[in-house]
């Protein structure tokens, strides 16, 4: 194998494309989709929430309304005057969602309310209801209870959780779990497109020169293995380089957006009536509130070369097939079985969200076609322990001698073969000849 | 020394022999001819030569080396299938090529801009391929091939899609190449080319070589066997001929190959009673005669033949 060759093969392929305008245009453009959906997903999240339930209340005990008007004004109708009949006709004309009857016995808690609803809603109101319903009554309890002041204080503290996590050298860090998933879902999600994305690549730069008919030129220039191993570099180079850029622009955002929205937020403030700037004055607006918690350097690593090496073992397996059809439209039959594994571990990556080190996430995490997404998720939320790491880094870089092996056989025989209709039988006899 | 020598080789494909234990060998500065229907091995064993494919036994010699990657470079190569990067520049693409047989940057660009000026296509340096029309890039492909300077050239089909203008550029760029001493090697179907321009020839049939060696004493080894009539009238006379094998027949000629020692005396007094006579020729056979009778005619499909 002569590295001369490699170079110029790489070479060409990188920089053929990293000048096309597809490139740049894509470079752009898939970020900014991202935020786009994103602020789509957020928004319609929002808007949704604004939609206002009305609930018909029947009250016969003339505390409780008062209690939930207090609460939410909108949401609660006194509706007392109206018999049950007129209160059902009401919910099937629409007029309102439901209607809860309360009277003595609901306040004794000798029965439980009953909500009557024509079926909107659904779970999220279900819940606000209980809440609301279980705050007035033990409120209106406690009223009657006469307990002193203290008592009734201590029902009213809203208890929230600080978390902190203590790490293996026993120093307590604040907890970011929260983030550190978002972070680990969208490195996962970034490998799980990459390899896709980058994988169709390959399939279609192997299949153009097919098409185009280069390939015996070169292949009389240069080994199969060659312009294989040239290809996969070029490609996996412009990928770094796209990657790069995006994780450059994503810190440079993240470093800027901190500090400008704690300037955007106190010049609100101070835009505020005199009367509400006292009492936030004290407070004060810090603006490290809004700058993200910092992305550890060994993450940034992991991510590398967990890419990298999902990048190298899809890729050798796409090239192959790239090489095994005369066009796009016949790749399916082999790219179905590919995709698979890719589905699966972006799966298994929403389910080790939740639960980092369950049996399925860590099994996942060491099937070497699902590592990169799977492993990476884990690495970003939990400490998983570093043999479990090597295990998977050797896994993984054994499964791409495998599969680079099975590939250039493949490749060799697959980019000089034309318009034969090839079928898994055919591969497995170029396996065998190469 | 034999240039080219390919010593017993074969390759099979599954259960399809492709090249059956062929020898041959290519002195310097000559061109040579392989010939043969399609399908008959010519594009395995060029493929051999060039190192893309590597024969199941056998070898083959490029100046005395083994074929291995330092052969390739001595070797200019155009596939039957042409093609190059659509949308590549055509500079860039001819110096990656170039580059990719062995020359630095800077020697490749010197070569490209002097064979783009010859061609004058140096205004396409620029150009993507692309955009050239089909005999634009024709000529780009054949500058693909003989940029590094190699001394030998391998031309598979290299007739096959060339426009008339280009073919006999093609045709003058060949002959002008061995008479400064290189060596071609091309393959074809097309058995007239062969006899205008080869000096020698390798027949194949079936994986087979069937017949090998230099193309004039081929001929005068078949004697003046066969006639050339050219005439007007009635042409149903050929049919009633007995002992004959008449090849490139048209409404007013036919190539008649005379067997088992029937008089031609008597096809000219046949021919005289049935139509007018312009020309009656005696002459060596032709390539595709000679083809037919060395592998004979239930062997072969005649219109793979033209």
């Amino acid at each position: 194998m002569s590295l001369r060759q490699i170079l110029l093969v790489l070479k060409r392929e990188y920089m053929t494309r990293i000048r096309s305008k597809a490139f740049i245009l894509a470079t752009i453009l898939i970020p900014l989709g991202m935020v786009a959906f994103v602020g789509i997903v957020i928004g319609i999240s929002v808007w949704d929430s604004d939609t206002q339930q009305t609930i018909g209340i029947a009250d016969q005990t003339e505390v409780l309304y008062p209690r939930l008007e207090e609460m939410a004004p909108d949401r609660y109708q006194n509706l007392s005057d109206l018999t049950q009949d007129s209160l059902r006709t009401l919910v099937q004309q629409e007029e309102i969602d439901g209607f809860i009857v309360l009277d003595e016995s609901h306040i004794g808690g000798e029965r439980d309310p009953e909500f009557i609803s024509s079926g909107s809603g659904g779970l999220k109101l279900q819940n606000t209801l209980r809440t609301d319903l279980r705050e007035v009554i033990r409120n209106e309890r406690l009223a009657r209870a006469n307990v002193s002041e203290d008592v009734q204080k201590i029902y009213e503290s809203d208890i929230s959780l600080t978390t902190t996590k203590l790490t293996e050298t026993g120093k307590e860090t604040e907890d970011d779990t929260g983030f550190l998933t978002i972070v680990g879902i969208i490195m996962g999600a970034i490998i799980f497109g990459a390899i896709s994305g980058y994988g169709g690549l390959i399939t279609r730069s192997v299949i153009e020169e097919k098409t185009n008919r280069i390939i015996e030129v070169i292949a009389s220039s240069v080994k199969p293995i060659e312009l294989l191993f040239g290809k996969l570099a070029g490609i996996g180079a412009l990928a770094l380089t796209q990657m790069t850029f995006w994780v450059a622009s994503l810190l440079g955002l993240a470093a800027a957006a901190g500090p400008l929205a704690g300037l955007f937020l106190s010049e609100q403030m101070s835009n505020m009536p005199q009367a509400s700037q006292t009492a936030q004055a004290s407070q004060g607006i810090d603006p490290e509130i809004f700058s993200i918690p910092a992305i550890e350097t060994s993450l940034i690593i992991y991510f590398a070369i967990f890419f990298i090496l999902g990048y190298l073992i899809y890729a050798s397996i796409f090239a192959a097939i790239g090489s095994a059809v005369d066009s796009e439209a016949d790749t399916q039959q082999y790219m179905f079985p590919v995709m698979v594994p890719i589905f699966v571990a972006y799966f298994i990556m929403f389910q080790t969200m939740n639960n980092p080190d369950g049996t399925l996430s860590v099994i996942g995490s060491l099937i070497p076609f699902c590592t990169p997404i799977v492993m990476i998720t884990r690495i970003a939320i939990t400490d998983v322990p570093f043999w479990q790491i090597s295990l998977s880094i050797l896994l993984m870089i054994g499964t791409f001698i495998g599969t680079m092996w099975l590939s250039a056989k493949v490749y060799s025989v697959g980019i000089l073969s034309y318009g034969k209709n090839t079928n898994w039988k055919e591969l497995m006899k170029w396996i065998r000849q190469g | 020394m034999a240039v080219i020598e390919v010593n017993n080789i074969s390759k099979s494909f599954g259960d399809t022999r492709a090249v059956d234990n062929v020898s041959f060998e290519i002195p310097k500065g000559r061109i040579f001819g392989l010939l043969g229907p399609n399908g008959a091995g010519k594009t395995t064993a060029i493929r051999i030569i060039n190192h893309i494919l590597i024969a199941d036994s056998g070898t083959v010699t490029i100046n005395g080396y083994p074929v291995s990657p330092k052969t390739q470079s001595m070797i200019g190569y155009m596939p039957e299938e042409r093609g190059l990067y659509k949308k590549m520049k055509v500079g860039e693409q001819l110096i990656y090529l170039a580059q990719l047989k062995g020359l630095s940057h800077e020697e490749a660009k010197k070569k490209i801009r002097y064979w783009l000026d010859r061609f004058e296509a140096s205004a396409w340096f620029d150009k993507k391929i692309g955009e050239l029309s089909k005999g634009m890039s024709q000529k780009i492909q054949f500058i693909a091939t003989i940029a590094h300077n190699p001394d030998i050239y391998i031309f598979d089909e290299p007739f096959s899609g060339l426009d008339p203008i280009n073919s006999e550029m093609l045709k003058e760029i060949v002959i002008e190449l061995r008479d400064n001493g290189s060596t071609i090697l091309f393959s074809t179907h097309r058995m007239e080319q062969v006899e205008q321009m080869c000096d020698d020839i390798c027949l194949f049939n079936n994986g087979k070589a069937v017949l090998n060696g230099n193309l004039r004493e081929i001929k005068q080894r078949y004697g003046k066997n066969t006639i050339n009539i050219e005439f007007e009238g009635d042409d149903a006379f050929l049919d009633e001929l007995q002992e004959v094998r008449i090849n490139n027949r048209s409404a007013n000629y036919a190539e008649i190959r005379v067997l088992n020692g029937q008089s031609m005396q008597d096809i000219l007094k046949k021919a005289m009673n049935h139509a007018q006579i312009y020309k009656f020729e005696r002459v060596e056979p032709s390539l595709t005669e000679i083809f037919i009778s060395t592998v004979g005619e239930d062997n072969i499909n005649p219109k793979e033949l033209s």
